[in-house]
């Protein structure tokens, strides 16, 4: 098999783009390789110290190669993961192998592929397949698509096909039908848009269960409108999945709780220059939605169809990402206390720019931006045995999940210095969250300086520190970032977990590296220990155990 | 593995690098489909795409070095700045207040689902190209203070 994976695209492309005068081949290499060490200092909750595991060296290594030529495209990816994938990826990723593969021609009108493909409909609710590596995901579709624009402002899609799961597919047909009408073009208005859109998507997996109470086949319908007018816009998107079985457990597909599923998306802001505000509503209920029903609850992101990100900032400091929010879309009935059917909430943005000249500003200006968000538990009544059932309020907030607000301010001083202050304010309620116990409220604060020496020679520091009343408690961080050009640079950084109550796990999560970076190629090597937790790409996390290395990344297109 | 990185080196160094830019449709703020290779064809006109996207400080930095910026270099460049926002839709209705907060003077395109980014096989943001006449004449890859000064120095050289 490996022969195959390095001769057949090589020699197709290496013919193709040599036998053709306007054809062109593309392409790019990634590869994350670690090695895993035995470290006695770090010690987890039990005292123990962290030990590598079986197999210390591993690597995911991904191989895109792309062929046009006219209206055609071909393209190809191949996956490695050797001697095995990182740790806790899905471990369906094993072995070196052709991973998707796709054929496409595209004209102004028509667009069809067949093979494996990426799909979003509207914000994704019901369907998106996407690639993130960092996350383990791929949940491509195997299988055809046609993308026709009949008329100007009409796009019709059409997809078929089987979800991408490790080298192979789920055991299940995905069918979806999306029509965009872009009515600026109709209507010509001048300073106004206005597009409509509907989507279908059904998923078909055959479950033998007697006396089966829900359809093999769940259908779920979504419409959007999107409206902008001057400064002015506002958007909404409403979705609906069929009756279905609720698997709370994974791999427990039963009759015990058959219920339908819903999402409400409304976002409206208002920008002009120097200002900006936006804000979000969302009411979730029921809307987990997996290529295999069982598949719900698994750890690795596998077989999911839809795209449910946690709507709060995403906060780039390191002690901010410790309690993130992960939204909450299915249904779990443990106890009275712990009672789940969705998420009801809101988050909102201000975005200002402090004018040049100006007392606050000076001479550079001042930048700041503000957000907050709220996420409860739907209210209702909920049955917990016999039987297991529940019926949400439509308007109504249960427990609260989380909440958080943040102030972020950038100045820029000089040509020299940029300086950057945040302070971050987090409720978070890990037993509704995680399922596990406990409430916890934390304070952050961080502050940054950049200074240039030369064009292209400069040092960032951060600091950063965080109070909190349970689980882990107290952080610190520190951060030393040097660029000597634009080709090298150096960083070592230090979380320092050091209010924990637990002696032993006072731990240091220190890391240094370097980086270098020519055209399109980035290597990048670092020495230290990650933090055990979750890993968030997007609002999507994946959970990484705590761990000690030397890791090495390597990437280049072409 | 070791064929399959071999191997994966001898494809790389054995072709030729593309430098044809995608066609690739993208929305705009207004929900507008964009064809890359139809809509950003002026003859000999520069165009510098930037990716990047709201959580991404370095890009930030970036594009607002080169907002500050840019209305001097057009004295001597034909050139215009895409700001290709990959948000997904987590926050990508951050991307209008953020622009408009910042006042930043850039084409704002959505690649909602990254099929340009993947196109392009890019891995990190923030990552810059410079197209001329649809071919991809320069790559910057990642962002340290400064290089914006480097990127102008570069768009000198390629008119």
């Amino acid at each position: 098999m490996k022969k195959v994976v390095c001769f057949i695209p090589f020699l197709l492309f290496y013919l193709l783009s040599f036998s053709q005068t306007n054809a062109v081949f593309s392409g790019g290499f990634e590869s994350n390789a670690q090695w895993y060490l035995n470290d006695k200092g770090l010690k987890d909750e039990f005292n123990n110290p962290t030990a590598h595991p079986d197999e210390p060296i591993r690597s995911n290594n991904y191989l895109y190669l792309n062929y046009k030529y006219k209206n055609w495209s071909f393209g190809i990816q191949g996956e490695s993961y050797e001697q095995n994938a990182l740790l806790n990826m899905n471990p369906e990723y094993n072995g070196t192998n052709v991973a998707t593969y796709f054929i496409q021609y595209k004209t102004e009108k028509i667009d069809i592929t067949a093979g494996y493909f990426y799909e979003q409909f509207g914000s994704g609710l019901l369907l998106r397949s996407w690639e993130d590596r960092a996350l383990g995901i791929n949940n491509a579709l195997r299988g055809g698509r046609l993308i026709f624009k009949p008329l100007k402002f009409i796009t019709l899609k059409s997809v078929y096909g089987q979800q991408r799961t490790g080298y192979d597919v789920a055991d299940s047909q995905i069918y979806g039908q999306d029509i965009e009408f872009e009515l600026k073009e109709l209507f010509k208005f001048q300073t106004s848009d206005l597009t409509l859109g509907f989507s279908y998507v059904g998923r078909d997996e055959k479950v033998d269960l007697s006396d089966q109470k829900f359809n093999n086949l769940t259908n779920a319908f979504a419409g959007r409108i999107n409206f902008t007018h001057n400064s002015f816009y506002a958007s909404t998107e409403m979705n609906y999945k069929s009756k279905d079985a609720v698997v709370q457990v994974n791999n427990q597909v039963n009759n015990r709780l058959v219920k339908p599923g819903s999402a409400l998306l409304i976002n409206t802001g208002y920008s002009k220059k120097g200002f900006g505000i936006d804000a979000t509503f969302r009411r979730l209920e029921n809307m987990s939605f997996f290529s295999e029903r069982g598949a719900k609850g698994n750890n690795f992101n596998d077989k999911i169809m839809n795209f449910i990100p946690s709507l709060t900032k995403q906060q780039h400091y390191n002690l901010a990402n410790i309690y993130v929010y992960q939204a909450q879309p299915s249904v779990f009935l443990a106890d009275q206390d712990l009672v789940k059917a969705g998420e009801i909430g809101g988050q909102i943005d201000i975005f200002y720019d402090v004018k040049k000249g100006t007392a606050l500003g000076g001479k550079n200006g001042m930048k700041i931006a503000f957000n907050a968000s709220n996420w409860n538990a739907l209210s209702g009544t909920f049955y917990i045995f016999n039987p297991q059932d529940y019926d949400t309020d439509f308007f109504g907030f249960g427990k609260r999940y989380y909440t958080d607000f943040s102030v972020e301010i950038t100045k820029k001083w000089n040509n020299k210095w940029q300086s950057a202050f945040s302070y971050i304010n987090q409720y978070y309620n890990k037993k509704m969250v995680e399922g596990t116990d406990g409430v916890i409220h934390t304070n952050i604060l961080a502050a940054e300086a950049t200074y240039k020496f030369t064009a292209t020679k400069s040092l960032r520091l951060v600091g950063e520190h965080m109070w909190a009343d349970y689980d882990k408690k107290n952080w610190a961080c520190s951060t030393a970032e040097f660029n000597a050009n634009s080709k090298y640079s150096i960083y070592v950084t230090d979380l320092y977990n050091y209010g924990n109550d637990l002696e032993y796990q006072r731990n240091h999560y220190y890391n240094f590296g370097g980086a270098f970076r020519k055209k399109t190629t980035r290597i990048a090597l670092s020495y230290g220990r990650q933090r055990g937790g979750l890993v968030c790409v997007g609002g999507v996390c994946r959970n990484v155990p705590e761990s000690s290395g030397v890791s090495l990344s390597l990437n280049t297109s072409f | 593995m070791i064929k399959f990185i071999t191997c994966a080196f001898f494809i790389v160094f054995n072709l030729k690098a593309q430098s044809n830019l995608p066609d690739v449709t993208l929305a705009n703020l207004e929900g507008k489909k964009i064809s890359l290779a139809k809509d950003f064809s002026e003859q000999d006109k520069l165009y510098v795409l930037s990716f990047w996207a709201t959580w991404c400080t370095p890009c930030i930095n970036e594009l607002d070095e080169i907002n500050d910026l840019q209305n001097d270099w057009k004295k001597e460049v034909n050139f215009e700045v895409l700001a290709i926002s990959i948000d997904d839709s987590r926050t990508q209705k951050r991307v209008k207040p953020l622009t408009s907060g910042k006042e930043w003077d850039f084409t704002i395109l959505l690649d909602s689902n990254q099929d340009l980014k993947r196109a392009l096989s890019i891995v990190n943001i923030p990552y810059t190209i410079v197209v001329k006449n649809n071919k991809i004449v320069h790559v910057q890859n990642g962002y340290v203070p400064g290089n914006e000064l480097e990127l102008l120095k570069k768009l000198k050289l390629l008119i």
